[in-house]
């Protein structure tokens, strides 16, 4: 999965924290003598209790956004307001304020190099491609600023987002290359390399990061060099045991830098003069960027140059050296566009999005690719195209208006047709921050495409993402018979209920807690390793999933039980654990729509 | 005709409202408790005419309350037992302690005022 998850570290730390001071409040309040208590101070604590649990209930299962999301619009706002105060302003959080008024500009801009895009496909006469090709090439570079200012705000805050991965380092150099030649147009200029045979195939660290320092730096190459050669050299520095120090030289023969401006070559916003920004563009921000990644990876860079001669940038980076038998099996890292668009014809896309442009925009290309697509923002004509077409994959933007992206992925998520309720969701959207990706995974989405986006990437996050067939690996276990026959069976506990059905609906708002404290007490003894808590767990529900007559989860808890009872088997609970939670929710709509029904006919 | 008083000691919140509205609509008066200890104390103050009782409960277990009311209390107020399926030991340990019936989950509500009915006309 391409989502990085920048708080995570912190997020595990956090809930880890809460956990064990829950135990230890749950041991204090097995150890207290409950014997001592008047019924008024019974009940008085049961009250607090219920207060403090459904606080905590609400915190888990609601979580509030923190609030400098807001703030960055306040900050706008004042900034707006009273230009010039920004920068006194203590409170500003400069990496929100960047990160919310990056999204702003990439939406629309989205929708300017996407439609630039496909006009280039309509026939159009030479002057009118020589015009498009121009507002193509000035939006590409003004996506570029951002993306740039963006990752240098990032950096400079320390949310710069790294990843230790085992990757293949040939893999990233020659997609480095083939990117590289692909912007050497029109000109004289060679690209050349040079790499140490002896660098072993598998290293761990950021291929990403490894990237985009290349790129950065061979781009600014082939934009100062005009007719020449450029050279990318990599060679082994040193091998100590696990780890490697590779060297990378970029050298160009371009126009040089002065030894005067070569002193302030890392620092951010500065290009030799004014007048190469306005030759050859660029936000002045792109090797201070490389300077503060290099470092980040405990590496340096320096250069050296000769006006009028080239320029030279040495870079060194360490690197564990990994293990082939690590790596995942993945396709090619390079699609084969051709290739990729053979496997997602007649693939059937539901695509929720607001924008009337992006719409248009992202059906025209899902359709040039053979893909049947359902385009809506609303909710609830989504998921009725999702129960009466066999949708393959979602596409989500996060903003709508209404029911925003991770409303509508809940949605899904809980719904009682497995095939609907694990149908792969793709988020898009123009949102960079870490909040968004780390709500992802809250929510089940499955992969995230940042706006604007290539069809490249469109395409392999589609393939990626496409549940292969069979449906075998992510069809949940328990579910196999559920539409053949009732998940539960309400009227039978209607009967018991003597048709009351307000006794009902008590019943089954007790049931939902019911369920929802043995997944909290599951969580918890999981993590405790408490064994004894999963068998008195399970029977306090047992009882009731009988009532109901939800055999599924029954058959669950029962082995929950008995795995209690005996007190081993961690990894098995953990399995029933996930499947409880799988089947919950099935029965829980199911319940839904049961009593639904019943209220019609009441 | 006075209404017979009834003891309905269940943890489970579910099954005991389902439960007590039933005996209630049947013209029983149920007093419900969920732990045993609170069903000690208050078999120590007064007497139903009928206990109710599920084995597995917090703090005193259905078949201690079956020893404390036959052994300590000496009372032969009847008392019928709610067990899990498949708990076969746990149900005779309940009729060696003396319970006079037993009715196990899931609970039919019909069939436990059937057997109460039965268990009350018996001791008239």
């Amino acid at each position: 999965m391409a989502i990085n998850f920048i708080t995570k570290s912190t997020y595990d730390l956090k809930a880890k924290k809460l956990v064990s001071q829950l135990s230890q409040m749950e041991t204090m309040l097995d150890a207290y003598s409950f014997e001592e208590l008047t019924s008024d101070e019974a009940s008085h604590l049961k009250k607090t209790f219920n207060a403090f649990k459904k606080c905590l209930d609400q915190m888990i299962f609601k979580p509030v956004i923190s609030s400098q999301g807001g703030q960055g619009i306040e900050i706008r706002n004042q900034a707006t307001r009273s230009t010039g105060l920004m920068e006194n302003k203590t409170t500003v959080n400069s990496t929100m304020l960047i990160a919310k008024v990056s999204h702003e500009i990439r939406t629309p801009l989205n929708g300017i190099i996407g439609f630039t895009d496909l006009l280039r496909e309509e026939g159009l006469s030479n002057r009118q491609l020589s015009q498009i090709n121009a507002i193509q090439s000035a939006s590409n570079s003004l996506m570029e600023i951002i993306n740039e200012l963006l990752e240098y705000s990032k950096l400079s805050s320390g949310l710069g987002n790294f990843e230790t991965t085992n990757f293949y380092f040939q893999n990233v150099i020659n997609e480095v290359v083939y990117l590289c030649n692909t912007l050497i147009t029109r000109k004289e200029v060679n690209l050349r390399t040079a790499i140490d045979p002896n660098i072993p195939t598998v290293l761990r660290g950021d291929p990403s990061k490894l990237s985009q320092l290349l790129i950065n730096l061979l781009g600014n190459a082939i934009k100062f060099v005009e007719k020449g050669e450029i050279l990318l050299n990599i060679k082994i520095k040193e091998r100590i045991k696990n780890s490697i120090h590779l060297e990378f030289i970029i050298k160009d023969s371009g126009i040089g830098i002065s030894k005067k401006n070569l002193k302030h070559i890392f620092d951010p916003f500065k290009q030799a003069d004014n007048n190469t920004f306005v030759t050859y563009g660029g936000s002045g921000l792109g090797l201070s960027i490389v300077k503060q990644i290099i470092e980040k990876c405990k590496g340096e860079i320096t250069v050296t140059s000769k006006l009028g001669v080239g320029t030279t940038f040495t870079f060194f980076l360490p690197y564990e050296i990994g293990k082939d038998k690590d790596m995942v099996n993945k396709e090619e890292s390079t699609l084969n566009l051709d290739e990729g668009i053979k496997q997602v014809s007649k693939m059937n896309i539901l695509v929720f999005e607001d924008n009337i442009l992006n719409q248009k925009l992202i059906e025209t290309r899902l359709k040039s690719w053979g893909c049947q697509t359902f385009i809506t923002d609303d909710a609830y004509r989504g998921i009725d195209v999702l129960e009466n077409h066999p949708i393959d994959i979602v596409l989500m933007d996060l903003r709508m208006p209404g029911m925003n992206g991770f409303e509508v992925t809940d949605l899904i998520r809980q719904h009682s047709n497995p095939n609907i309720k694990n149908v792969p969701v793709i988020a898009l959207s123009a949102d960079f921050t870490a909040q968004n990706e780390e709500e992802c995974k809250v929510h089940g989405i499955n992969d995230f495409i940042l706006k604007p986006y290539s069809q490249e990437e469109l395409l392999s996050k589609l393939i990626n993402n496409k549940i292969s067939e069979p449906t075998s690996s992510s069809k949940p276990v328990t579910t196999s018979d559920c539409n053949k026959n009732p998940i539960v069976d309400l009227t039978s506990l209607l009967d018991d209920c003597m048709g009351e059905f307000e006794l009902l609906e008590n019943l089954i708002s007790l049931f939902k807690q019911n369920a929802l404290e043995f997944i909290g007490a599951c969580r918890i003894h999981l993590k405790n390793k408490n064994y004894e808590g999963f068998g008195f767990a399970s029977h306090k529900i047992k009882s009731g999933l009988a009532m109901l007559k939800t055999n599924s989860l029954l058959s669950i808890v029962e082995k929950i039980h008995e795995y209690g009872k005996k007190g081993t088997g961690l990894e098995e609970l953990e399995i029933l654990y996930t499947a409880f939670i799988k089947e919950y929710s099935l029965i829980d709509k199911a319940i839904d729509i049961d009593m639904a029904k019943l209220r019609k006919i009441k | 005709m006075d209404r017979k008083r009834l003891l309905l000691a269940e943890d489970d919140e579910l099954l005991a409202s389902l439960l007590n509205y039933r005996l209630e609509k049947s013209g029983y008066q149920v007093s419900l408790s969920n732990n045993g200890k609170e069903v000690k104390d208050q078999l120590g103050k007064e007497m139903p005419d009928l206990i109710i009782s599920d084995i597995m409960m917090p703090y005193f277990s259905g078949l201690e309350l079956i020893d404390y009311v036959r052994n300590e209390l000496k009372s032969k107020t009847p008392i019928i037992i709610i067990s899990s399926a498949g708990n076969e030991e746990n149900v005779l340990s309940a009729f060696d302690l003396g319970a006079n019936d037993f009715i196990s989950k899931p609970v039919s509500p019909a069939e436990l005022i059937v057997r109460v009915e039965r268990e009350l006309a018996k001791n008239q």
